[in-house]
């Protein structure tokens, strides 16, 4: 199959849009497919893959209340134009189609079956409303939209209406193996190990949360350790702890892949204290790929990725106290953390980019299938009003 | 004088025309299209739903379940496959857009799969990966899941007709032609929640 992916986002900027994209072809080329990728690049110089083909350079824009490098212009249009020409594709893959930059315009200029997916969770509705007459006629070439989380596909329901089909960001498991040698966290009965990870002085990634609900562990379970790993002043939230929780607590700073592997493998359960803004959970991916329990505040995304299993427990977002009461319970009762262990194994396995590709890869052929079963439009209506339609590839 | 003024009034309401018929050709193809798409997303439906029942009645002949199982999952997906034959889809699928009410028949299937695809079974089934019970179980998947993905499109296709079709322009100047309606397909396609993970 020959696949167009557009990214709207300069490739070689690191960014979630741009690792899903390049995981995406990847996965498809190492299938056996043909791949090929357009995006802005910023540096002209950067190393890329053979597959990435760059629209221009992005340039650095205000955009939906952040600062985003897009590209845009006669130049970037042009090259969208060849590049279509050129990739004869089968069907086109566009991300965040509605943001303005190449993926906006290869689908203004497309004329192959089109596959969108839809990754953000909080697009302003100004920008959409006020543009809403002029993309329609664009949107509408759209065969299939994809969003990457619940919180994507409401987006979606909200400024474009009509429905988006879930599938989540692939999360790459093979790293995380849950087997190993014992690691100097690994925790024994009496001193069970509590994981943290996440930027410390983040306050969304709950931190606060977490130091606020030891007191009440250590009371039940004196010999119980908190591993925080992630970057951040160490010095400066340390002071601000009580001395019993700050002896019972280790600060790692930033750690390496591979220590953050050998710490969720010997963690006896995973904290995500999380109180926002997380669109998706990939730290809980990861998690429960290497086998640790899963404990996390009850975000919506969150609770969709545990699944119906649910392969984690929750709590209420920011009670330290259920926090407290439920990191006991489970370090009193090793079989249920078995349990979610081996439920957690389970449901990390949806996530690999071999399901998620393979579902990906569903929607193309399920596209493409639709589009081939499309009577041509000379057959509908042919003739001078035919010729009068949206402008397509060559006659924009 | 009063010739320029004729003149200039002409020219004016000529644009005027012009225009108003640049934007109903535009938006009568531009509706064309969008019913090229439920036909195409629609007859996509048609060839998944076949091809689930297909590969249902394949398990079910298999020989790696039970009777009981076996005669379950026959029953629903030959009806299914008897249902495609016997109301096929209109040879114009814009005038066969009410599906036929085949939608309970594959009500009956995905309900079918679901009592049948237990946890134990799927498991059991898995055990000899390359035996035919697996291989046809994997095709079942396959094909529920590209159900699934067929009918969303479909309805949101059908979504978008309704809406451009529901414009006070394409209305009164009867852009649709004589094309139905289309109507979304609503039935029960969820997975087995064995298969799922």
């Amino acid at each position: 199959m020959r696949i167009g992916l557009v990214c709207p986002y300069a490739f070689d900027v690191p960014g979630g849009v741009q690792f899903h994209v390049r995981d995406l072809a990847e996965f498809f080329l190492a299938e056996g497919h043909e791949v090929r990728v357009l995006a802005p690049v910023d540096d002209p110089e950067a190393d890329l893959p053979a597959y990435v083909t760059s629209c221009g350079r992005a340039v650095p824009v205000r955009y939906n209340g952040s600062v985003a490098r897009l590209t845009f212009g006669p130049v970037t249009s042009s090259r969208v134009s060849r590049w279509l020409e050129d990739g004869d594709f089968d069907v086109l893959h566009l991300h965040e189609p509605i943001t303005p930059s190449a993926s906006l315009m290869a689908l203004w200029a497309s004329s192959e079956p089109v596959v969108a997916t839809f990754h953000t969770a909080n697009l302003r509705s100004r920008a959409m409303h006020a543009a809403n007459p002029l993309l329609r006629p664009s949107t509408e070439k759209i065969r299939a939209r994809i969003a990457v989380s619940e919180e994507a596909r409401q987006t979606v329901r909200r400024h474009l209406g009509g429905d988006a089909y879930i599938i989540p960001n692939g999360v790459d498991t093979s790293r995380f193996t849950p087997d190993g040698a014992t690691t100097r966290w690994s925790g024994t009965p009496e001193r069970p190990t509590l994981a943290f990870l996440g930027r410390i002085d983040e306050p969304r990634k709950g931190l606060a949360v977490v130091v606020a609900a030891m007191p009440h562990i250590l009371d039940a379970l004196p010999g119980a350790r908190l591993v925080v790993a992630g970057p951040g002043e160490v010095d400066e939230i340390a002071a601000a702890l009580d001395p019993r929780v700050r002896a019972a607590t280790e600060f790692l700073g930033a750690v390496s892949e591979d220590d953050k592997v050998a710490l969720l493998r010997s963690a006896d359960l995973y904290v995500a204290p999380h109180t926002g803004g997380e669109s998706f959970g990939i730290v809980l991916v990861e998690a429960m790929a290497a086998g640790a329990p899963v404990l996390a505040s009850d975000l919506e995304a969150f609770v969709a990725v545990l699944g119906d299993g649910p392969a984690g427990l929750t709590f209420p977002v920011g009670d330290s106290e259920a926090l407290a009461r439920a990191v006991i319970e489970l370090v009193r009762h090793p079989g249920e953390r078995h349990r979610l262990r081996d439920l957690g194994l389970r449901r990390a396995r949806s996530f690999d980019w071999n399901v998620v590709a393979q579902r990906v890869m569903a929607v193309y052929e399920t596209v493409i299938e639709g589009a081939d079963n499309s009577p041509t439009e000379s057959l509908v209506r042919g003739g001078l009003l035919g010729r009068l339609r949206w402008p397509t590839r060559g006659e924009a | 004088m009063s010739d320029i003024d004729i003149l200039q009034v002409a020219t004016i309401i000529a644009l005027v025309v012009l225009g108003a018929a640049w934007y109903l050709s535009y938006s009568a193809s531009r509706l064309d299209r969008l019913h090229a798409k439920v036909e195409g997303a629609v007859s996509a439906l048609d060839a998944q739903l076949v091809r689930r029942a297909e590969a249902s009645l394949e398990l079910a002949t298999s020989g790696a379940v039970d009777p009981a199982t076996s005669l379950l999952l026959a029953d629903a997906a030959s009806e299914a496959l008897e249902r495609h034959t016997h109301q096929p889809l209109s040879h114009d699928p814009l005038d066969g857009q009410t599906f036929a009410g085949r939608e309970g028949t594959e009500t009956n299937l995905t309900e079918a799969l679901r009592a049948v695809l237990t946890a134990e079974t799927v498991e059991e089934l898995r055990t000899d990966a390359d035996g035919p019970g697996a291989l046809s179980l994997a095709r079942v998947e396959s094909t529920a899941l590209r159900v699934q993905l067929a009918r969303r499109f479909h309805n949101d296709a059908v979504r978008e007709v309704r809406r451009v079709r529901g414009k006070a322009v394409v209305r009164v100047f009867r852009l649709a032609g004589h094309a139905a309606l289309p109507h979304p397909v609503d039935f029960d396609d969820d997975l087995p929640p064995a298969v799922v993970d």
